[in-house]
Protein backbone atom coordinates (compact mmCIF):
# COMPACT_ATOMS: atom_id res chain seq x y z
CA UNK A 1 0.00 0.00 0.00
CA UNK A 2 2.58 2.14 1.38
CA UNK A 3 4.99 1.17 -2.19
CA UNK A 4 1.83 1.74 -4.09
CA UNK A 5 1.30 5.27 -2.62
CA UNK A 6 4.88 6.21 -3.08
CA UNK A 7 4.79 5.30 -6.89
CA UNK A 8 1.60 6.81 -7.71
CA UNK A 9 2.78 10.53 -5.91
CA UNK A 10 6.40 10.21 -7.62
CA UNK A 11 4.50 9.40 -11.27
CA UNK A 12 2.43 12.63 -10.11
CA UNK A 13 5.20 14.34 -9.24
CA UNK A 14 7.12 13.53 -12.49
CA UNK A 15 4.29 14.38 -14.66
CA UNK A 16 3.63 17.54 -12.79
CA UNK A 17 7.08 18.61 -13.58
CA UNK A 18 7.07 18.07 -17.16
CA UNK A 19 3.94 20.35 -16.94
CA UNK A 20 4.92 22.44 -14.67
CA UNK A 21 8.63 23.12 -16.64
CA UNK A 22 6.96 23.54 -20.00
CA UNK A 23 4.00 26.38 -18.51
CA UNK A 24 3.55 29.51 -19.49
CA UNK A 25 3.49 32.24 -17.54
CA UNK A 26 -0.29 32.69 -17.58
CA UNK A 27 -0.18 28.93 -16.51
CA UNK A 28 1.93 29.93 -13.36
CA UNK A 29 0.00 32.40 -12.53
CA UNK A 30 -3.33 30.29 -12.19
CA UNK A 31 -1.12 27.93 -10.36
CA UNK A 32 0.05 30.36 -7.68
CA UNK A 33 -3.30 31.79 -7.26
CA UNK A 34 -4.80 28.00 -6.72
CA UNK A 35 -2.48 27.35 -4.17
CA UNK A 36 -3.00 30.19 -1.80
CA UNK A 37 -7.19 29.62 -2.55
CA UNK A 38 -6.87 26.45 -1.35
CA UNK A 39 -4.95 27.08 1.41
CA UNK A 40 -6.55 30.36 2.81
CA UNK A 41 -9.87 29.60 1.22
CA UNK A 42 -11.19 32.24 3.51
CA UNK A 43 -9.54 35.29 2.12
CA UNK A 44 -10.96 37.35 -0.76
CA UNK A 45 -8.23 37.49 -3.27
CA UNK A 46 -7.89 40.76 -3.33
CA UNK A 47 -6.93 40.87 0.39
CA UNK A 48 -3.38 39.45 -0.14
CA UNK A 49 -2.63 42.81 -1.07
CA UNK A 50 -2.43 43.27 2.35
CA UNK A 51 0.41 40.55 2.64
CA UNK A 52 0.53 38.50 6.28
CA UNK A 53 -2.41 40.51 6.96
CA UNK A 54 -4.95 39.30 5.28
CA UNK A 55 -4.18 36.50 7.31
CA UNK A 56 -2.78 37.70 10.75
CA UNK A 57 -5.98 38.98 12.31
CA UNK A 58 -4.43 40.43 15.65
CA UNK A 59 -1.58 42.10 13.20
CA UNK A 60 -4.18 43.18 11.26
CA UNK A 61 -5.57 45.67 14.07
CA UNK A 62 -2.28 46.38 14.57
CA UNK A 63 -1.36 47.45 11.23
CA UNK A 64 -5.07 49.25 10.51
CA UNK A 65 -4.13 51.52 13.73
CA UNK A 66 -0.59 52.30 12.09
CA UNK A 67 -2.91 53.21 9.05
CA UNK A 68 -4.83 55.84 10.32
CA UNK A 69 -1.36 58.09 10.52
CA UNK A 70 0.54 56.64 7.88
CA UNK A 71 4.30 56.51 8.49
CA UNK A 72 4.75 57.31 4.50
CA UNK A 73 3.32 60.12 4.16
CA UNK A 74 6.40 62.84 4.80
CA UNK A 75 7.66 60.65 2.01
CA UNK A 76 4.99 61.00 -0.25
CA UNK A 77 5.21 64.69 0.49
CA UNK A 78 8.98 65.06 -0.39
CA UNK A 79 8.56 63.26 -3.25
CA UNK A 80 5.75 65.59 -4.52
CA UNK A 81 8.18 68.55 -4.55
CA UNK A 82 10.82 66.09 -6.36
CA UNK A 83 8.50 65.47 -9.09
CA UNK A 84 7.59 69.23 -9.38
CA UNK A 85 10.87 70.43 -9.24
CA UNK A 86 12.64 70.85 -12.84
CA UNK A 87 16.58 69.27 -13.09
CA UNK A 88 19.24 72.23 -13.62
CA UNK A 89 18.81 71.45 -17.19
CA UNK A 90 15.14 73.10 -17.03
CA UNK A 91 13.68 69.54 -17.64
CA UNK A 92 11.88 67.11 -15.20
CA UNK A 93 10.03 64.21 -14.15
CA UNK A 94 7.42 65.37 -16.29
CA UNK A 95 9.24 64.96 -19.33
CA UNK A 96 10.07 61.57 -18.95
CA UNK A 97 7.09 60.21 -17.40
CA UNK A 98 4.41 61.99 -20.16
CA UNK A 99 1.77 59.82 -18.18
CA UNK A 100 1.97 61.50 -14.93
CA UNK A 101 3.21 60.23 -11.57
CA UNK A 102 0.46 57.20 -11.26
CA UNK A 103 1.93 54.80 -13.80
CA UNK A 104 3.53 52.45 -11.23
CA UNK A 105 1.46 49.68 -12.69
CA UNK A 106 3.35 49.55 -16.23
CA UNK A 107 6.44 48.71 -14.32
CA UNK A 108 8.03 46.18 -14.42
CA UNK A 109 8.16 45.68 -18.11
CA UNK A 110 10.24 44.52 -21.01
CA UNK A 111 12.37 47.11 -22.59
CA UNK A 112 12.64 45.77 -26.10
CA UNK A 113 15.11 48.19 -26.91
CA UNK A 114 17.67 47.27 -23.71
CA UNK A 115 16.84 43.93 -23.81
CA UNK A 116 16.23 44.08 -20.06
CA UNK A 117 13.61 43.61 -17.25
CA UNK A 118 12.98 47.59 -16.93
CA UNK A 119 11.66 48.85 -13.05
CA UNK A 120 10.58 51.79 -11.98
CA UNK A 121 13.42 52.86 -9.82
CA UNK A 122 15.73 52.05 -13.03
CA UNK A 123 13.76 54.26 -15.68
CA UNK A 124 13.75 56.83 -12.56
CA UNK A 125 17.66 56.93 -12.66
CA UNK A 126 18.00 56.63 -16.34
CA UNK A 127 15.63 59.76 -16.50
CA UNK A 128 18.28 61.75 -13.90
CA UNK A 129 21.15 60.66 -16.16
CA UNK A 130 19.52 61.60 -18.91
CA UNK A 131 19.02 65.02 -17.89
CA UNK A 132 22.65 65.31 -16.43
CA UNK A 133 21.46 64.43 -12.33
CA UNK A 134 23.20 61.59 -9.93
CA UNK A 135 21.65 58.66 -9.80
CA UNK A 136 19.78 57.71 -6.91
CA UNK A 137 20.92 54.75 -4.71
CA UNK A 138 18.30 52.31 -5.20
CA UNK A 139 17.57 50.64 -1.37
CA UNK A 140 17.64 53.78 1.04
CA UNK A 141 17.13 57.35 0.58
CA UNK A 142 15.73 60.03 -1.48
CA UNK A 143 14.76 57.37 -4.23
CA UNK A 144 12.11 56.44 -1.78
CA UNK A 145 10.52 59.69 -1.76
CA UNK A 146 9.79 59.75 -5.31
CA UNK A 147 8.66 56.30 -5.21
CA UNK A 148 6.07 56.84 -2.12
CA UNK A 149 4.76 59.48 -4.21
CA UNK A 150 4.34 57.85 -7.45
CA UNK A 151 3.23 54.55 -5.59
CA UNK A 152 0.68 56.60 -4.05
CA UNK A 153 -0.72 57.97 -7.54
CA UNK A 154 -1.09 54.65 -8.93
CA UNK A 155 -3.07 53.66 -6.04
CA UNK A 156 -6.13 51.43 -7.14
CA UNK A 157 -4.26 50.56 -10.60
CA UNK A 158 -3.97 47.01 -11.47
CA UNK A 159 -1.23 45.02 -11.83
CA UNK A 160 -0.55 43.72 -15.52
CA UNK A 161 2.74 42.47 -16.13
CA UNK A 162 3.15 41.59 -19.83
CA UNK A 163 6.07 38.99 -21.31
CA UNK A 164 5.35 39.56 -25.07
CA UNK A 165 5.79 36.51 -27.01
CA UNK A 166 7.10 37.89 -30.10
CA UNK A 167 10.78 37.84 -27.67
CA UNK A 168 12.03 34.76 -26.38
CA UNK A 169 14.44 36.94 -24.24
CA UNK A 170 11.51 38.54 -22.28
CA UNK A 171 10.58 34.71 -21.60
CA UNK A 172 14.13 33.59 -20.45
CA UNK A 173 14.18 37.09 -18.15
CA UNK A 174 10.83 35.68 -16.87
CA UNK A 175 11.68 32.02 -16.42
CA UNK A 176 14.90 32.81 -14.89
CA UNK A 177 13.15 34.90 -12.17
CA UNK A 178 10.84 32.17 -11.56
CA UNK A 179 14.07 29.94 -11.47
CA UNK A 180 15.35 32.55 -8.78
CA UNK A 181 12.38 31.74 -6.98
CA UNK A 182 12.46 27.89 -6.29
CA UNK A 183 16.20 27.91 -6.08
CA UNK A 184 17.49 27.12 -2.50
CA UNK A 185 20.29 29.90 -1.04
CA UNK A 186 22.78 30.67 1.34
CA UNK A 187 24.03 28.69 4.59
CA UNK A 188 20.18 28.09 5.98
CA UNK A 189 19.33 26.86 2.49
CA UNK A 190 15.90 28.23 1.94
CA UNK A 191 14.64 29.56 -1.52
CA UNK A 192 11.87 32.00 -1.53
CA UNK A 193 9.19 29.53 -1.71
CA UNK A 194 9.87 27.40 1.12
CA UNK A 195 8.76 30.78 3.39
CA UNK A 196 6.53 32.43 1.28
CA UNK A 197 4.64 28.94 -0.22
CA UNK A 198 5.45 25.86 1.18
CA UNK A 199 5.18 28.01 4.80
CA UNK A 200 2.77 30.68 4.20
CA UNK A 201 0.84 31.39 7.01
CA UNK A 202 2.79 29.65 9.44
CA UNK A 203 4.95 31.48 12.32
CA UNK A 204 8.64 31.77 12.33
CA UNK A 205 9.20 32.50 15.77
CA UNK A 206 6.54 35.22 16.44
CA UNK A 207 6.21 36.52 13.28
CA UNK A 208 3.78 34.62 10.05
CA UNK A 209 5.53 34.46 7.23
CA UNK A 210 3.35 36.04 4.27
CA UNK A 211 1.90 35.28 1.33
CA UNK A 212 4.08 35.87 -2.09
CA UNK A 213 0.27 36.94 -3.91
CA UNK A 214 0.46 40.75 -3.53
CA UNK A 215 3.83 40.89 -2.19
CA UNK A 216 4.49 43.24 -5.08
CA UNK A 217 1.66 45.31 -4.94
CA UNK A 218 2.85 47.97 -2.22
CA UNK A 219 6.51 49.16 -2.49
CA UNK A 220 7.77 51.03 -1.42
CA UNK A 221 7.24 50.22 2.20
CA UNK A 222 7.73 51.78 5.65
CA UNK A 223 8.81 48.93 7.61
CA UNK A 224 8.80 49.45 11.50
CA UNK A 225 12.63 47.37 11.34
CA UNK A 226 13.98 49.60 9.09
CA UNK A 227 11.93 52.50 10.88
CA UNK A 228 12.28 54.36 7.29
CA UNK A 229 10.62 53.32 3.63
CA UNK A 230 12.70 50.96 1.64
CA UNK A 231 12.48 49.46 -1.91
CA UNK A 232 11.48 45.99 -2.74
CA UNK A 233 15.21 45.14 -3.95
CA UNK A 234 15.94 46.22 -0.38
CA UNK A 235 13.65 44.03 1.14
CA UNK A 236 15.04 41.37 -1.17
CA UNK A 237 18.35 41.44 -0.15
CA UNK A 238 17.51 41.28 3.35
CA UNK A 239 15.68 37.72 2.38
CA UNK A 240 18.55 36.74 1.02
CA UNK A 241 20.72 37.67 4.24
CA UNK A 242 18.49 36.06 6.49
CA UNK A 243 19.26 32.57 4.64
CA UNK A 244 22.84 33.81 4.70
CA UNK A 245 23.06 34.05 0.90
CA UNK A 246 24.89 36.87 -0.25
CA UNK A 247 22.77 39.38 -1.62
CA UNK A 248 22.65 40.73 -5.53
CA UNK A 249 22.84 43.74 -6.62
CA UNK A 250 19.80 46.05 -6.42
CA UNK A 251 18.18 46.62 -9.71
CA UNK A 252 21.04 44.16 -11.06
CA UNK A 253 19.47 41.60 -13.30
CA UNK A 254 18.75 38.80 -10.95
CA UNK A 255 16.46 40.97 -8.70
CA UNK A 256 14.94 42.41 -11.89
CA UNK A 257 14.06 39.21 -13.42
CA UNK A 258 13.02 38.09 -10.26
CA UNK A 259 10.73 40.95 -9.42
CA UNK A 260 9.20 40.38 -13.21
CA UNK A 261 7.97 36.95 -12.13
CA UNK A 262 6.85 37.53 -8.77
CA UNK A 263 4.64 40.73 -9.91
CA UNK A 264 3.42 38.90 -12.81
CA UNK A 265 2.04 36.32 -10.31
CA UNK A 266 0.16 39.25 -8.78
CA UNK A 267 -1.52 40.21 -11.79
CA UNK A 268 -4.72 41.55 -11.80
CA UNK A 269 -4.69 42.33 -7.98
CA UNK A 270 -4.77 46.27 -7.31
CA UNK A 271 -1.77 48.55 -6.19
CA UNK A 272 -1.82 49.66 -2.72
CA UNK A 273 1.64 51.10 -1.85
CA UNK A 274 2.99 52.29 0.12
CA UNK A 275 2.75 50.57 2.00
CA UNK A 276 3.25 50.20 6.21
CA UNK A 277 4.42 47.09 7.65
CA UNK A 278 6.15 45.71 10.94
CA UNK B 1 50.59 62.61 32.53
CA UNK B 2 54.55 62.80 32.40
CA UNK B 3 55.00 59.92 34.44
CA UNK B 4 52.67 57.35 32.28
CA UNK B 5 54.30 58.56 29.07
CA UNK B 6 57.89 57.84 30.42
CA UNK B 7 56.61 54.64 32.03
CA UNK B 8 55.02 53.75 28.32
CA UNK B 9 58.74 54.70 26.76
CA UNK B 10 60.32 52.14 29.46
CA UNK B 11 57.72 49.66 28.58
CA UNK B 12 58.52 49.73 24.99
CA UNK B 13 61.97 49.89 25.47
CA UNK B 14 61.47 46.32 27.54
CA UNK B 15 59.69 45.22 24.84
CA UNK B 16 62.56 45.63 22.27
CA UNK B 17 65.24 44.76 24.66
CA UNK B 18 63.52 41.51 24.98
CA UNK B 19 63.06 41.37 21.51
CA UNK B 20 59.25 41.14 21.87
CA UNK B 21 57.01 41.33 18.92
CA UNK B 22 54.04 41.13 21.51
CA UNK B 23 54.11 44.93 21.88
CA UNK B 24 52.19 45.65 18.56
CA UNK B 25 49.07 43.83 19.39
CA UNK B 26 48.76 46.36 22.25
CA UNK B 27 47.88 49.05 19.61
CA UNK B 28 48.84 52.23 18.07
CA UNK B 29 51.68 52.66 20.99
CA UNK B 30 54.05 50.47 18.45
CA UNK B 31 55.17 52.21 15.24
CA UNK B 32 58.12 50.76 15.39
CA UNK B 33 57.44 46.72 16.71
CA UNK B 34 54.68 47.20 13.71
CA UNK B 35 57.66 47.33 11.30
CA UNK B 36 59.32 44.56 12.52
CA UNK B 37 56.23 42.03 12.77
CA UNK B 38 56.37 42.70 9.00
CA UNK B 39 59.30 41.30 8.49
CA UNK B 40 58.47 38.66 10.91
CA UNK B 41 55.39 37.61 8.71
CA UNK B 42 57.15 37.68 5.83
CA UNK B 43 59.70 35.10 7.26
CA UNK B 44 57.76 33.16 9.32
CA UNK B 45 56.52 29.80 7.25
CA UNK B 46 53.14 29.80 8.55
CA UNK B 47 51.79 33.22 7.36
CA UNK B 48 52.89 31.98 3.72
CA UNK B 49 50.87 28.45 4.50
CA UNK B 50 47.96 30.70 5.82
CA UNK B 51 48.44 32.86 2.96
CA UNK B 52 48.25 30.17 0.48
CA UNK B 53 45.05 28.69 2.38
CA UNK B 54 43.64 32.16 1.73
CA UNK B 55 44.04 32.38 -1.64
CA UNK B 56 42.48 29.25 -2.23
CA UNK B 57 39.41 29.97 -0.48
CA UNK B 58 39.15 33.07 -2.16
CA UNK B 59 38.75 31.49 -5.16
CA UNK B 60 36.47 28.90 -4.09
CA UNK B 61 34.15 31.80 -3.09
CA UNK B 62 34.77 33.68 -6.00
CA UNK B 63 33.80 30.24 -7.86
CA UNK B 64 30.47 29.73 -5.78
CA UNK B 65 29.78 33.54 -6.91
CA UNK B 66 30.08 32.65 -10.57
CA UNK B 67 26.99 30.71 -10.40
CA UNK B 68 25.46 32.72 -7.68
CA UNK B 69 25.71 30.35 -4.82
CA UNK B 70 28.06 32.83 -2.06
CA UNK B 71 26.86 32.54 0.82
CA UNK B 72 26.75 35.86 3.30
CA UNK B 73 29.73 35.47 5.78
CA UNK B 74 31.96 33.67 2.95
CA UNK B 75 33.78 37.62 2.11
CA UNK B 76 33.96 38.64 5.69
CA UNK B 77 35.37 35.03 6.93
CA UNK B 78 38.74 35.59 4.62
CA UNK B 79 38.58 39.58 5.55
CA UNK B 80 38.62 38.38 9.04
CA UNK B 81 41.51 36.17 8.02
CA UNK B 82 44.06 38.12 6.50
CA UNK B 83 43.74 40.68 9.69
CA UNK B 84 44.66 37.38 11.87
CA UNK B 85 47.53 36.70 9.53
CA UNK B 86 48.71 40.79 9.59
CA UNK B 87 48.31 40.29 13.45
CA UNK B 88 50.36 37.00 13.89
CA UNK B 89 47.50 34.95 14.54
CA UNK B 90 48.08 32.42 12.29
CA UNK B 91 46.89 29.49 13.51
CA UNK B 92 43.37 31.55 13.92
CA UNK B 93 43.93 32.57 10.14
CA UNK B 94 44.00 29.30 8.85
CA UNK B 95 40.76 28.19 10.64
CA UNK B 96 38.77 31.29 9.13
CA UNK B 97 39.95 30.48 5.81
CA UNK B 98 39.40 26.45 5.66
CA UNK B 99 36.26 27.62 7.02
CA UNK B 100 35.39 29.53 4.58
CA UNK B 101 37.05 27.41 1.34
CA UNK B 102 34.46 25.01 2.78
CA UNK B 103 31.55 27.50 2.41
CA UNK B 104 32.64 28.25 -0.97
CA UNK B 105 33.00 24.71 -2.19
CA UNK B 106 29.22 24.07 -0.27
CA UNK B 107 27.96 27.13 -2.01
CA UNK B 108 28.98 25.84 -5.30
CA UNK B 109 27.60 22.39 -4.49
CA UNK B 110 24.27 23.61 -3.63
CA UNK B 111 24.09 26.12 -6.93
CA UNK B 112 25.12 23.94 -9.49
CA UNK B 113 23.39 20.77 -8.05
CA UNK B 114 20.09 23.09 -8.72
CA UNK B 115 20.71 23.86 -12.18
CA UNK B 116 17.51 22.88 -13.48
CA UNK B 117 14.37 24.07 -12.80
CA UNK B 118 12.60 21.89 -9.74
CA UNK B 119 9.39 22.57 -8.44
CA UNK B 120 8.15 21.32 -5.56
CA UNK B 121 5.62 18.72 -5.47
CA UNK B 122 2.60 21.17 -3.63
CA UNK B 123 3.02 23.34 -6.72
CA UNK B 124 3.74 20.87 -9.56
CA UNK B 125 0.42 18.75 -8.19
CA UNK B 126 -1.85 21.83 -9.18
CA UNK B 127 -0.67 21.49 -12.89
CA UNK B 128 -1.81 18.14 -13.03
CA UNK B 129 -5.19 18.91 -11.85
CA UNK B 130 -5.97 21.64 -13.71
CA UNK C 1 -9.25 8.21 6.87
CA UNK C 2 -6.01 10.37 8.04
CA UNK C 3 -7.70 11.50 11.66
CA UNK C 4 -8.11 7.63 12.30
CA UNK C 5 -4.48 6.91 11.18
CA UNK C 6 -3.40 9.85 13.01
CA UNK C 7 -5.17 8.84 16.09
CA UNK C 8 -3.28 5.54 16.10
CA UNK C 9 -0.45 7.55 15.80
CA UNK C 10 -1.09 9.22 18.88
CA UNK C 11 -2.51 6.09 20.84
CA UNK C 12 1.58 4.55 19.49
CA UNK C 13 3.11 7.15 20.87
CA UNK C 14 1.49 7.08 24.19
CA UNK C 15 2.13 3.54 24.55
CA UNK C 16 5.66 4.13 23.08
CA UNK C 17 6.37 6.73 25.93
CA UNK C 18 4.87 4.61 28.23
CA UNK C 19 7.10 1.98 27.27
CA UNK C 20 10.26 4.10 27.66
CA UNK C 21 9.18 5.52 30.97
CA UNK C 22 8.99 2.00 32.16
CA UNK C 23 12.44 0.82 30.27
CA UNK C 24 14.19 4.33 31.71
CA UNK C 25 13.00 3.15 35.31
CA UNK C 26 14.57 -0.15 34.92
CA UNK C 27 17.11 1.05 33.66
CA UNK C 28 18.22 3.80 36.34
CA UNK C 29 17.34 1.66 39.05
CA UNK C 30 19.87 -1.22 37.79
CA UNK C 31 22.38 0.72 37.01
CA UNK C 32 25.53 0.33 38.52
CA UNK C 33 28.20 3.25 39.14
CA UNK C 34 29.88 2.34 35.47
CA UNK C 35 26.62 3.40 33.50
CA UNK C 36 26.69 6.44 36.11
CA UNK C 37 29.13 7.95 34.74
CA UNK C 38 28.10 7.42 31.33
CA UNK C 39 24.87 9.08 32.12
CA UNK C 40 26.92 12.00 33.78
CA UNK C 41 28.48 12.53 30.16
CA UNK C 42 25.03 12.23 28.43
CA UNK C 43 23.85 14.79 31.02
CA UNK C 44 26.41 17.54 29.82
CA UNK C 45 25.43 16.64 26.58
CA UNK C 46 22.39 17.30 26.99
CA UNK C 47 23.05 21.09 29.07
CA UNK C 48 25.45 22.08 26.38
CA UNK C 49 22.73 20.85 23.54
CA UNK C 50 20.54 22.92 25.55
CA UNK C 51 22.43 26.28 24.87
CA UNK C 52 23.14 25.22 21.26
CA UNK C 53 19.31 24.55 20.28
CA UNK C 54 17.96 27.88 22.21
CA UNK C 55 20.90 30.02 20.52
CA UNK C 56 19.75 31.88 17.91
CA UNK C 57 23.11 31.95 15.74
CA UNK C 58 23.04 27.60 16.56
CA UNK C 59 20.50 25.99 16.28
CA UNK C 60 17.58 28.84 16.65
CA UNK C 61 15.03 25.31 16.68
CA UNK C 62 12.67 27.78 18.45
CA UNK C 63 12.23 29.58 14.78
CA UNK C 64 10.25 26.41 14.20
CA UNK C 65 9.86 24.41 16.51
CA UNK C 66 7.80 25.00 19.71
CA UNK C 67 10.32 23.33 22.25
CA UNK C 68 9.71 22.93 26.63
CA UNK C 69 10.67 25.90 27.97
CA UNK C 70 10.84 28.37 25.16
CA UNK C 71 8.82 31.25 24.49
CA UNK C 72 7.02 32.23 21.30
CA UNK C 73 8.09 29.60 19.11
CA UNK C 74 7.16 28.84 15.48
CA UNK C 75 4.84 26.42 14.26
CA UNK C 76 6.18 25.43 10.68
CA UNK C 77 7.86 22.03 12.16
CA UNK C 78 6.57 19.71 14.31
CA UNK C 79 7.10 20.39 18.42
CA UNK C 80 9.92 18.62 20.03
CA UNK C 81 8.02 16.24 22.04
CA UNK C 82 8.12 12.49 22.68
CA UNK C 83 11.14 12.29 20.78
CA UNK C 84 12.69 8.78 21.82
CA UNK C 85 9.37 7.36 20.57
CA UNK C 86 9.29 9.26 17.27
CA UNK C 87 13.00 8.47 16.94
CA UNK C 88 13.85 5.35 19.02
CA UNK C 89 17.28 5.30 17.30
CA UNK C 90 18.88 8.42 18.26
CA UNK C 91 20.93 7.71 15.62
CA UNK C 92 18.33 8.87 12.85
CA UNK C 93 17.10 11.44 15.13
CA UNK C 94 21.21 12.89 14.35
CA UNK C 95 20.75 11.81 10.74
CA UNK C 96 17.75 14.06 10.13
CA UNK C 97 19.63 17.13 11.94
CA UNK C 98 22.57 16.90 10.19
CA UNK C 99 20.66 17.05 6.94
CA UNK C 100 16.80 16.61 7.00
CA UNK C 101 16.65 16.81 2.84
CA UNK C 102 17.91 12.95 2.55
CA UNK C 103 14.92 12.15 4.25
CA UNK C 104 12.85 14.57 2.75
CA UNK C 105 13.99 17.12 -0.52
CA UNK C 106 11.02 19.10 -0.32
CA UNK C 107 12.09 19.84 3.43
CA UNK C 108 12.52 23.66 4.84
CA UNK C 109 14.94 22.35 7.90
CA UNK C 110 18.28 23.52 7.51
CA UNK C 111 20.99 21.21 6.60
CA UNK C 112 22.93 21.90 10.05
CA UNK C 113 25.71 19.39 9.63
CA UNK C 114 25.85 19.42 5.78
CA UNK C 115 26.43 22.60 5.85
CA UNK C 116 28.47 23.09 8.30
CA UNK C 117 25.74 25.46 10.58
CA UNK C 118 26.86 24.36 13.83
CA UNK C 119 29.70 22.02 14.45
CA UNK C 120 29.93 18.22 14.74
CA UNK C 121 30.41 17.89 17.84
CA UNK C 122 27.71 21.01 18.63
CA UNK C 123 25.19 17.98 16.63
CA UNK C 124 25.78 15.46 19.07
CA UNK C 125 25.27 17.92 21.78
CA UNK C 126 21.96 19.19 20.52
CA UNK C 127 21.11 15.85 19.27
CA UNK C 128 20.72 14.53 23.08
CA UNK C 129 19.03 16.84 24.33
CA UNK C 130 16.04 16.98 21.63
CA UNK C 131 16.21 13.30 22.16
CA UNK C 132 15.73 14.13 26.30
CA UNK C 133 12.59 15.83 25.17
Amino acid sequence: MKKLLLLLSVLVMVMGFSLAVHASPEEDRLVFRKFYEKRFPNVATEDFINGAYSIDKAGRENWEAIEEFPPYEPFMERGREMWEKPFANGKGYKECFPDGPGVAHKYPHWDKKQQMVMTLPLAINQCREANGEKALKYKKGSINDILSYMAFESRGQITNVVVPKNDSSALDAYEQGKKFYYTRRGQLNFSCAHCHLQNAGMNLRAEMLGPALGHTTHWPTYRSKWGTVGTLHRRFTGCNKQVRAKPFKAQGEEYRNLEYFLTYMSNGLPLNGPGARK
Amino acid sequence: MLIKYKLGILLLMIAFASGQVLAADQGKAAAKPQAAEKKAVAEDPRAAAANKIILAADAARKKAGSVGGEWRDTGKMLKKAKAAVKSGAYDKAIKLAEKAGRQGELGYTQATSQQKLQLPSYVTVLYVNK
Amino acid sequence: MRKKSLQLVSVTRVISVLLACMLLVTFSVSAGPAAKDQSKAVSKDVQDGKKVAFSRKKGNCLACHMMAGGEAPGNIAPPLIVMKSRFPDIKKLRAQIWDAVVRNPESSMPPFGRHRIISEKEIDQVTAYIWSL
